[in-house]
């Protein structure tokens, strides 16, 4: 039998011939439509999971394939697909979680008349992923990696009519474009310094892996430096977290899809497959781990004081990003693609839950909500296990994986364990805040919700059971997935210390916010009552929207006011007297061409004359 | 000296006084005459070289023959139009004429 | 220039024939009425028929009255009378138009007499045979036949068109 790995390339094609279906046929396809993305993904699920089992009996070898796109003189771009372990972990996560998606859309989408459209843009979505993640060289990536971006750009401003959705959807494109830019001059900068200027992984592991002085180190550093902006801009780390919590106006499945599987994780995963240039240069290394450090727990506590579900969830999603960088920055890949994997799916749990939950109640503020645990037990269920995963508790998916990355961190810089801990206990605070005042005490406002359609609910229980069990692949007693996934990569070993410390922070975190939400012994204008300051700033999300409105928006509009008054008085005055001074001389000769014929004449003559001299002078000269 | 600059002076005398004549008068009749002078002039160029040029031949003055016909049909011609263009605009001065404008 | 000149019989006839025609050309230009301006130029005509018979072209100076001052001035004269005339000058004048032509022709006055007395003309090899008319009709009807005719039909075309341009009576409007 021919290695399945051959056609691997299939599993992005499928959902790219829905959109291509999809969009050919338009408004019409409506809710048949729908069924055409979900197949597709279905499709891409199927033979994903089949790779993924060749590859688990352990018989395959990696497989990669790519064929020349530009040739010219030396120079030879080539496009092409790689089949390894970890390219199909990712396929599996991606294309599992965007069927769930699919499927959870039917029920969520059903009311939109757009439908089509949004399942159109669904499938793109997840093809480019899907492609990204295939991708055998960083080319291959980066054009996958920008038809992401505008495709998050389509999604998050999918209801365009509502300003804030367009501002968010402009916002998205723009932010992530600065990290493209940056990992658009890495690939340069690598298409020229590499030998034969390859841009395969396979070339990259190799030249910064072993045979280390082929690149400068202030090159390396350079390139990976630009390499992980591009990472910040799409994994919305910290200076370029603000497009993610705004992004959160696109469909709630939309938000589900960017978070868990699809555009935020491509950042991680680009830092991954490029891991050897980051192991080639320390100052990377570190600045990456202090980014993530700094990012995880800065978006903790920003979560702490939203009052919007998607929010707060967004901003985890942007804290938890930072653990996974903080883990690649301490050299442990297979921790930031441990967490990456298990994260993918409480996070899905959580969006899909939350837009059961909006679903229900139509209003996002959970200040409004309350006591939906009784009215929705399987949305409410389901939450639950996210938020446990998600706060790291024992035995869900999000304990073990964080553990992985303390366990890495605290090897690494006693720091960074400090830091990943107390983000961990602030994690745990603000889901059990969450959990309480959205499903725990008595309603506040909606009354009429109900549970969920089945094509709903069936998602979230599948992500519920993977959220359970996913964290078992690699626990501190078994370590199959980090052998399986990065072979030969030494791992640190989980200490008890950790467990026990990272167990602790969850249980205090959620005892905290049960006081505080459930059983109300610990009032909740504790902080805002004595630190109103504090409170504000975490509102504001430390001002940084206000800062990056001051330092950056504002001169370059006030440039632009500039620019254009320019453009009006100078250039178009130029422009104007050109015109002006032709058409002054076009009015002066029209008082030659006055139809007299004799005027005519004495023109001719006297033409002739001049002539005559110029000529005849000539010989006096 | 020679006989034949004389008669080229002559002619370019005669030339320029036509060519004064079309461009100043304003009767059209008048710069029609004056054509016909600017013609004259070249004929007695013609004649004249036809017999004091460096090879005398007859073939000048067939020329000029030439020349008085054309000159004489543009005459006709141009009366003609004349007596059209007064029929319309019951002016003959050419300065009035400005249809080259339009 | 220079006034060394032999007074031979031809220089006199020269220069009183052309002494009428620039007279007859610059009174043209002075005159105020139409008709005088008309027969002025007929003197001119006249004048260079004389010049023609010096220069032995009796044939061309025969021509020439008859064309010139027997068809031309006279077509003239008859279109002055067709048509209704204002005398030159009644309008007003237009000085700087009349003094650029004056310059310009000047100028062009001058290069001409200046290229005419910087020329060199070498002697004529030969002379003009003794009969010039008999001469003209061999030529034109044997090697300049086809010109001839080709000026002939062009003659009748430019007489039928001038025919029908001028013959048209008001139509009815």
């Amino acid at each position: 039998m021919s290695s399945l790995a051959e056609y691997a390339w299939l599993v992005p094609v499928f959902p790219a011939a829905a959109f291509a279906v999809l969009t050919a046929m338009g408004r019409g396809a409506g809710r048949g439509g729908a069924w055409i993305g979900t197949l597709a993904s279905l499709a891409s699920l199927v033979l994903s999971l089949m790779l993924a089992g060749q590859r688990l009996s352990g018989t395959a070898v990696e497989y990669s394939n790519h064929f020349d796109w530009i040739r010219a003189g030396g120079f030879t771009l080539s496009l092409g697909y790689e089949v390894t372990n970890l390219t199909v972990l990712m396929l599996v996560v991606v294309s599992l979680v965007s069927f769930l998606v699919n499927l959870y859309s039917h029920g969520y989408m059903k009311d939109d008349e757009r439908i089509s459209t949004f399942f159109a843009y669904v499938a793109l979505f997840s093809s480019s992923m899907l492609g990204l993640v295939l991708s055998y060289n960083l080319l291959t990536m980066y054009i996958f990696w920008e038809l992401v971006g505008v495709c998050s750009f389509l999604l998050v401003g999918f209801y365009f009519r509502k300003p804030e959705a367009k501002a968010a959807a402009k916002k998205a494109f723009i932010v992530t474009r600065i990290g493209d830019i940056g990992l658009l001059i890495a690939i340069l900068l690598l298409f020229w310094y590499m030998p034969n200027h390859s841009l395969d992984f396979t070339e990259i592991h190799n030249v910064f892996g072993t045979q280390t002085g082929v690149i400068s180190m202030g090159i390396t550093t350079l390139i990976a430096l630009l390499i992980f902006l591009g990472a910040v801009g799409k994994s919305g780390q910290f200076p370029l977290h603000v497009w993610l919590p705004d992004a959160m106006e696109g469909p709630t499945p939309i938000s589900a899809l960017i978070h868990a599987a699809t555009m935020v994780a491509a950042g991680v995963f680009l830092v991954t497959r490029t891991f050897d240039i980051f192991e080639a240069s320390q100052a990377a290394m570190t600045t990456v781990a202090v980014i993530g450090a700094f990012t995880a727990i800065f978006a903790a506590t920003i979560g702490l004081a939203q009052n919007d579900i998607k929010r707060i969830l967004a901003y985890s999603t942007v804290s938890q990003l930072g653990y996974m960088m903080l883990a690649l920055g301490v050299g442990s890949e297979t921790g930031a693609m441990f967490h990456l994997f298990t994260h993918a799916f409480f996070k899905a749990l959580l969006f899909l839950g939350a837009g059961s939950v909006i679903h229900a109640v139509h209003t996002q503020d959970i200040r409004e909500m309350g006591g939906l645990g009784r009215k929705m037990k399987i949305t409410a269920g389901t939450f639950g296990i996210g938020a446990l995963a998600l706060s790291g508790i024992p035995p869900f998916a999000g304990f073990w994986s964080k553990d992985a990355v303390l366990a890495a961190a605290l090897e690494a810089n006693p720091i960074y364990f400090i830091v990943g801990v107390i983000a961990a206990f602030f994690t745990a605070l603000y889901m059990a805040r969450l959990f309480f005042l959205v499903f725990a005490g008595s309603p506040r406002g909606a009354s009429h919700a109900h549970e969920s359609p089945a094509v709903m609910t069936v998602p979230l229980l599948v992500l519920a059971v993977l959220a359970v069990i996913a964290g078992f692949v690699q626990t501190p007693f078994s370590e199959w997935f980090g052998e399986w996934l990065f072979p030969g990569a030494e791992e640190e070993h989980a200490s008890v210390l950790v467990i026990v410390v990272s167990i602790v922070a969850g249980l205090l975190g959620i005892y905290l916010g049960w006081l505080i939400y459930a059983k109300g012994s610990v009032r909740r204008d504790v902080v805002s009552s004595r630190m109103p300051g504090l409170v504000r700033l975490l509102e504001r999300k430390y001002y940084v929207d206000e800062l990056y409105d001051l330092v950056f928006v504002r001169p370059l509009g006030g440039l632009g006011k500039l620019l254009n008054v320019i453009d009006d008085y100078v250039v178009d005055g130029a422009v104007r007297v050109v015109g002006q001074s032709a058409s002054a001389i076009g009015r002066l000769n029209t008082r030659l061409q006055s139809g007299q014929l004799q005027t005519y004449a004495l023109t001719a003559l006297i033409g002739l004359v001049i002539l005559a001299l110029a000529i005849a002078g000539r010989r006096f000269w | 000296m020679n006989m034949l600059a004389s008669y080229l002076t002559l002619a370019a005398v005669l030339f320029c006084i036509g060519l004064y004549g079309v461009i100043t008068k304003r009767n059209a009749i008048i710069v029609l005459l004056s054509v016909e002078l600017m013609l004259n002039a070249v004929n007695l160029n013609l004649i004249a070289f036809a017999k004091y040029g460096v090879q005398p031949s007859i073939t000048g003055q067939i020329f000029s023959l030439f020349t008085m016909t054309v000159a004489a049909a543009e005459a006709a011609v141009g009366v003609a139009i004349l007596v059209a263009v007064y029929r319309s605009r019951a002016s003959v001065n050419v300065d009035e004429f400005d249809e080259l404008r339009r | 220039m220079s006034f060394n000149i032999d007074w031979t019989g031809e220089f006199i006839a020269f220069f009183a024939l052309a002494v009428c025609a620039i007279v007859g050309a610059v009174m043209a230009l002075n005159f105020t009425k139409v008709v005088h301006m008309a027969l002025s130029l007929a003197f001119t005509f006249v004048s260079l028929a004389g010049l023609y018979v010096v220069l032995d072209a009796e044939f061309v100076a025969f021509v020439q009255v008859l064309l010139y001052v027997g068809a031309v001035t006279i077509l003239m004269i008859f279109g002055i009378m067709m048509t209704k005339h204002q005398d030159e000058g009644q309008e007003a004048a237009r000085p700087l138009l009349e003094t650029l032509a004056a310059i310009g022709c000047l100028c062009l006055l001058a290069i001409l007499i200046f290229a005419i007395r910087d020329a060199d003309f070498p002697d004529p090899a030969g002379s003009l045979p003794a009969d010039t008319t008999r001469e003209i009709g061999k030529l034109l009807f044997a090697r300049m036949a086809i010109p001839f005719e080709l000026v002939s039909v062009l003659l009748t075309v430019a007489f039928i068109g001038a025919v029908a341009l001028a013959k048209r009576e008001e139509e009815p409007k």
